[in-house]
């Protein structure tokens, strides 16, 4: 199968850059799959595990991310996150302490406002712990 | 008199050199400080670059618009300001805190409400002892910045901003021009304006679910990609003012212990002249 240039960016550094045969996304309409060739698509990706193959019969890796950007062009693919982790290295510790913190601010039924931002960071956590359960 | 005075000196001496030992060793470790501040400060440049050019293309729609984009009125303002933690950072601080203060004053003389969010605990310190209207305070971040501090800071400013508790936000901080210059800047934030109109063929891309969803979804991201660059760049800044700062200071310590070893030097001698002028006038009495 034909591969693509595919790169994911991050603040902290470029996650990944080489070459991909496909690589599967969770955007606010669904699962998207982009193959090579693809036509111009640019959409929100949610925290949810990414997938990615990086060449012909093998296995595919996992990664979790955080809200970002996936955009296909005729230079390729690209990736743009807060936050990427290979799920194997996800801390899984921080993960739980995170998950914790934030179901206990939800119980406490605090403003409208915290409650938001600690539902936000249950989905991050969760998400996280479901790619590192892998 | 002469014994005193080369105590003193000698004593002056030992002080001069105990500070040099501290002011060396701070030079040492902001230097490797700033080199790793350099890198992370690099490390943003394609994440930034990607959104940004993404951003363009969106907006050059000329039927695109967004909370974010839209000129309005403006009444008040939140300011974020950058500074550092600590001081010994020569004119690193205070130059950065005036700017802010100048910015802040500019703009109430317009007659805007000015709300502040400090960063860093210089910042934290100066504004809220002149009483200014704080809304946040973030101290000792900068060092062990993640993406994750730069993503709440991000998103409370975003809240605030959507619930109309501001129309503009500006950011205050020190950018490094080089290893000898830093330079306080002022850079408005939101509204998102000045992007560049990107490419025109970009109407052919596919967004999906809308042009404007995919935008108003990307200025979280935006907005803390600026705030960790701007703290990486400010942090990275006060390593070099203080690396700068700790040099001079070394250097001049070095020229104060020259200065009074030659005072010391100069008494001893003195005082052993003293003394063989009293022996031989001494033995010439007995003659």
């Amino acid at each position: 199968m034909q591969t693509f240039r595919l790169r994911i960016i991050t603040p902290e550094k470029v996650f990944f850059e080489g070459d991909a045969v496909q690589i599967i996304a969770r955007t606010s309409a669904g699962n998207v799959g982009i193959l090579a060739g693809h036509s111009p698509y640019v959409a929100n990706v949610l925290p949810s595990p990414l997938k990615i193959k990086t060449a012909d019969g093998e296995e595919s890796r996992t990664a979790a991310i955080s809200s970002g950007i996936i955009k296909a062009d005729k230079d390729g693919v690209s990736v743009v996150a807060e936050a990427v982790e290979w799920a194997e290295d996800i801390d899984v510790l921080r993960a739980q302490r995170a998950r914790d913190a934030a179901n206990k601010i939800l119980e406490e039924n605090r403003s409208q406002k915290e409650f938001e931002r600690a539902e936000q960071r249950l989905k991050k956590a969760l998400n996280r712990l479901t790619v590192a359960g892998r | 008199m002469a014994t005193a005075n080369m105590k003193d000196v000698k004593r002056r001496i030992k002080s001069v050199e105990s500070t040099m030992q501290i002011t060396k060793a701070m030079e040492l470790v902001a230097s490797s400080k700033l080199r790793r501040a350099k890198e992370r400060a690099l490390a943003v440049q394609p994440f930034f670059a990607a959104l940004y050019d993404t951003m363009s293309d969106i907006s050059a729609d000329p039927a695109f618009s967004s909370v974010y984009t839209k000129k309005k009125f403006v009444r008040s303002t939140l300011v974020v300001v950058v500074a550092g933690d600590r001081g010994l950072a020569g004119g690193f601080n205070s130059n950065v805190l005036k700017a802010a203060a100048a910015r802040i004053d500019e703009l109430k003389a317009g007659g805007e409400k000015v709300s502040l969010v400090t960063i860093g605990k210089k910042a934290v310190e100066y504004f809220d002892k002149r009483g200014y209207d704080v809304t946040d305070r973030y101290s000792q971040i900068a060092e062990r910045l993640d993406v994750y501090d730069a993503m709440d800071i991000a998103e409370k400013i975003i809240h605030g901003f959507r619930c109309r508790d501001y129309d503009q936000v500006e950011l205050v901080y020190t950018t490094f021009v080089s290893a000898l210059t830093q330079q306080p800047v002022t850079v408005s934030v939101l509204p998102v304006e000045n992007l560049e109109n990107g490419a025109k063929g970009g109407s052919l891309t596919e967004y999906d679910p809308s042009p404007e969803e995919v935008f108003d979804g990307l200025v979280p991201q935006y907005l803390s990609g600026i705030l960790y660059a701007a703290i990486v760049d400010s942090y990275a800044s006060e390593q070099a003012a203080r690396r700068t700062a700790m040099e001079s200071a070394s250097d001049n310590a070095e020229e104060m212990i020259g200065q009074l070893s030659l005072l010391y030097n100069r008494a001893r001698q003195a005082q052993i002249t003293q003394e063989l002028t009293e022996i031989s006038s001494g033995s010439l009495r007995d003659e």
